[in-house]
């Protein structure tokens, strides 16, 4: 198997629902994620996206298909990433829970993540940080969204 | 004057080397040169649906683009080379390019050839294949189990051969006093040169000859395989080896990206060159290692080992390689004993196709598997019955008045006496003291550890009536030529295959002590089916036992025809006629005499010649040794482990090895020192990481540990002397004993150190986080 990539998020003062609703957003989405240059609904749930990511050996550019599965609003959903670039293969299969604690609400992403090429045989030791940095970035890109929309 | 054999002469090579005027393949440049990059698959098990090379085509500078479908039918598949009686081998074919399935990560689907490596590089990730992935496994006992992903659907159970050496009853085991059990894994590592593979094939339309210029251990096995492979006939192929920069087995294979080379030079009529990347390396180039091997120990109380039963899963990868059947059946199997006087072994060999990399044979090839093996469970043993574990090895070592020793599964051990090594390793390292300081740095929470390793090695390669009876396919004898020109300048030609073996210097006093010449009139060609007439190359520790033997022989031979040619000039009788320092003389005259560089010159003009000798002064010898020779020796690490970290020191490695004559000890221990490097290696830091899955993630040398200098302290070497009987030198192998010897001498340090925490084994390499992990489950496997 892959890497398993664990990501606990806290959007400060924004309900589920809020947070449900900017993240199940397209233009939200595509907003959040880095260097996202195409983002589009192909199907019901599902989406083609092109991105590009710079990282030490990880350097390209990915097409990816994305799709949302068992969703469960504002709890939880599944997430299905298949994404193909130079650099190799991306496999990844993603649960996502949102909780209400005291401070907001918190999301844990727990993800398996495969890959194939130099993804793997030499960027396998990058991938959990890398995906922690694309994470982090993303979150927190979806709350300041989240925040505007709240009206915060 | 003192004989140049046994002396520390500086090796020859090495001027030209480390001068920049070596020239290796990747420096060649030839006029019209295409180079060729391979597109290899990502998937472990894959079926090719398609592949769209349009793109690729369309790039500027792109020759051409093959794939597997464009070569059916035109080049055969890559054979193995050894073929064991008994194991009903099922071998299955490896195209130079996959046709239809792909089965491990870097099995090649197609080739781009283009006018620059940059331009063929950029061209084959333009290549779009595509894939359906299949299930895949990478683990040679998951690989055996029901329900396990299949390889091949002529392969049930994935299982290539079964081989049964030796025999031991349950019986045997249950009315021992002590029956002791234990795992005893080698993981799988790259070889890692610091060359990579690589091949340039020039062919000349004009004439129909291939010139192959190619990265091996062995080219005239290189030879005749590609020419079955291209369907090319043998004596238009002609290979070549240029400066290379170590092969440690992984150069033995004969490889797809060389019968590829080989045919787009064929088909473009223009020289082609491939030169392996890293990242391709450790995806493409035949591993080593990768056993898995539980092991059934019985003996007494008092320390005597009675029986051993081993089954050894041997992980061969996706694809036989050129040598990998053997390795794990007779290396390993028929070795289970090691220097041991032990009646009854059995080792049970499951050869296992996965959807890895081949298997090959690496430094050692089966014998530091089961040194480590035995030597652990040796230990493991001595703890059982509390007894000191130079104490254990002493009760069962083979004596030397047993020599010719025969083993539990029938090998002749040519010579030995392993108390004498043993003893001067106990001596050199100060072993009792060392153990009364372990004792007391324990007090104050400090752990050291003391290994011992006793090893003997399968080396000399060999008796060719013993290969055809292991199946091995080719002979095992070496042959040489020696020139002499008419100045009396030498020209020697071996089969054996130096790539820093240092050759051209050992060889060359061992041609300068028969002929008294000087040292720089002596010069060798290697490495050149052309040049060389046959020959099997270098592998298994074989080269001075039997190449540097067959050049001492051979140049005997010049010795005697000069003889009779001193003897015609000098009107004496050829039994008067002594040759000493270079010159013939008429006994009990020393004012008749010749030169060596006379006699050559007569020889080469012919003008006086004794009735009906042929003109000339060259001789050819072909040497086929009538055994294996069987170095041997022990070594001794010293470690501290720390336990709040699981780092490891090594304080101190003693070695003391024997190798039978040794003809240059400054390039014993170069071997020695190097061999030792990549066995300790083994233990502490190396491993190939696949998932299990079987995708690759070490890929790089930042995701695969490599030993350097400043890992160890000083090595501590030296050398005893037990001469072989079987051939002329008394040389026996060296260039693997380090690796053999060391990998259990460093593990048993380790668990030596642990042992009063509870530690018994750790999973090799000993990686910190994985003693750390150890330490703190104490008792509990880990």
């Amino acid at each position: 198997m892959g890497v398993e990539i664990k990501h606990k998020y806290t959007f400060k003062n924004l309900s589920k629902q809020e947070v449900w609703d900017t993240i199940q957003d397209p233009e939200a989405l595509q907003a959040a994620l880095p260097n996202c240059e195409v983002f589009e609904e192909v199907g019901d749930e599902k989406y083609k996206t092109v991105m590009k990511v710079n990282m030490g050996a990880i350097k390209g550019e990915f097409t990816a298909d994305v799709q949302q599965i068992d969703k469960s609003e504002p709890d939880s959903y599944r997430l299905l990433v298949k994404a193909r670039g130079k650099p190799g293969e991306i496999e990844a299969n993603a649960k996502m829970v949102l909780e209400e604690i005291a401070e907001g609400t918190e999301l844990s992403c727990e993800a398996d993540v495969s890959t194939t090429g130099l993804m793997a045989t030499v960027g396998q030791r990058m991938v959990g940080g890398v995906a922690k940095v694309v994470l982090g970035q993303f979150f927190k890109d979806i709350e300041k969204q989240a925040k505007q929309a709240a009206g915060q | 004057m003192e004989k140049m054999v046994g002396q520390r002469i500086k090796r020859k090579e090495d001027p030209k080397l480390i001068t920049g005027n070596g020239m290796y393949l990747d420096d060649m440049k030839i006029p019209g040169l295409l180079h060729a990059s391979i597109v290899r698959s990502p998937h472990p098990h894959a079926n090719i649906v398609s592949i769209d090379k349009e793109k690729a085509l369309k790039h500027p500078g792109v020759v051409a683009v093959y794939t597997g479908k464009d070569l059916e039918g035109k080049i055969n598949p890559v054979p193995t080379s050894w073929k064991v009686p008994g194991m009903d081998l099922i071998e299955t074919k490896q195209y130079p390019l996959a046709i239809n399935t792909a089965r491990y990560v870097g099995d090649g689907v197609a080739m781009v050839v283009a006018d620059s490596k940059y331009t063929a590089r950029d061209a084959a990730e333009l290549i779009e294949v595509d894939y359906e992935v299949l299930p895949s496994i990478a683990n040679q006992k998951e690989a055996r189990k029901d329900g396990a992903p299949q390889i091949y659907d002529e392969v049930p159970g994935n299982v290539a051969f079964k081989y049964v050496a030796g025999e031991v009853t349950d019986e045997d085991l249950e009315n021992a006093e002590v029956v002791m059990k234990g795992s005893y894994n080698t993981q799988r590592v790259a070889p890692s040169p610091m060359e990579t593979r690589n091949s340039l094939a020039q062919y000349n339309p004009g004439s129909g000859d291939l010139k192959l210029y190619v990265g091996s251990q062995n080219p005239h096995i290189h030879r005749m395989v590609l020419s079955e492979v291209l369907n090319f006939p043998e004596h238009k192929l002609h290979v070549k080896v240029a400066d290379m920069g170590g092969g440690f087995g992984g150069k033995i294979g004969v490889y797809p990206d060389e019968a590829l080379v080989s045919y787009a030079s064929m088909d473009l009529k223009r020289p082609v060159k491939w030169v392996e990347t890293r990242n391709e390396h450790f995806q493409s180039a035949n591993a080593g290692r990768d056993m898995m091997v539980d092991l059934e120990l019985a003996g007494t109380k008092d320390g005597k080992i009675t029986a051993l039963r081993a089954v050894n899963h041997a992980n061969i990868g996706a694809y036989l390689a050129t040598f990998g059947p053997g390795n794990p059946t007779i290396d390993f199997g028929l070795m289970l004993s090691g220097a041991y006087k032990i009646e009854k072994a059995q080792c049970t060999t499951y050869g296992m196709y996965t959807n890895t990399m081949s298997v090959d044979s690496y430094r050692g090839a089966g014998k530091p598997e089961v040194t480590f093996m035995l030597e652990r469970a040796v230990d493991d043993f001595a703890r059982k019955i509390n007894m000191d574990p130079i104490e254990v090895r002493r009760i069962n070592f083979a004596s030397k008045e047993e020599f010719p020793f025969t083993n539990a599964q029938g090998l002749i051990y040519d010579s030995g006496d392993y108390v004498k090594a043993l003893d001067r390793a106990v001596e050199k390292s100060d072993y009792h003291a060392l153990r009364q300081k372990q004792e007391e740095l324990r007090e104050e929470g400090r752990y050291i550890g003391i290994g011992i390793s006793s090893y003997v090695e399968l080396s000399g390669f060999g008796p060719s009536a013993v290969a055809g009876a292991i199946g091995f396919q080719g002979g095992i004898w070496e042959n040489s030529t020696v020139r002499v020109h008419p100045g009396g300048t030498v020209t020697v030609y071996t089969g054996t295959s130096p790539h820093g073996q240092g050759h051209d210097t050992t060889f060359s006093q061992i041609v300068k002590d028969k002929l008294g010449i000087p040292y720089e009139d002596i010069n060798f060609v290697f490495n050149d089916t052309r040049a060389v007439s046959m020959g099997w190359g270098t592998y298994g520790s074989r080269s001075l036992a039997v190449g540097g033997n067959a050049v001492g022989l051979a140049t005997d031979k010049v010795v005697e025809k000069g003889r009779r040619i001193a003897a015609h000039l000098l009107e004496a009788e050829v039994e008067d006629i002594e040759f000493e320092e270079g010159v013939y003389s008429v006994r009990d005259d020393n004012s008749r005499r010749k030169t060596f560089q006379e006699i050559a010159k007569a020889a080469n003009f012919a003008w006086s010649l004794p009735e009906g000798m042929e003109p000339g002064l060259e001789e050819q010898t072909f040497f086929d040794p009538s055994n294996f020779t069987y170095p041997f020796g022990t070594h001794i690490a010293v470690v501290e482990v720390d336990i709040e970290t699981g780092e490891i020191e090594i304080l101190r490695y003693i070695a003391v090895d024997d190798s039978g004559k040794i003809v240059n000890p400054t390039v014993a221990e170069g071997q020695i020192l190097g061999g030792i490097a990549q066995g300790v290696g083994q233990a502490l830091w190396e491993g190939v990481q696949y998932d299990e899955k079987g995708q690759l993630q070490s890929g790089s040398f930042m995701d695969y540990a490599m030993p350097k200098a400043n890992f160890f302290p000083k090595i501590e070497m030296e050398f005893t002397e037990t001469l072989s009987p079987v051939n002329q030198l008394g040389s026996k192998g060296v260039a693997e004993s380090g690796t053999t010897g060391s990998i259990a001498a460093a593990a048993n340090a380790v668990m030596d150190a642990l042992a009063p925490l509870g530690v018994k084994h750790i999973e090799l390499p000993l990686k910190p986080e994985k003693v750390w992990r150890a330490i703190q489950k104490g008792g509990a496997e880990s």
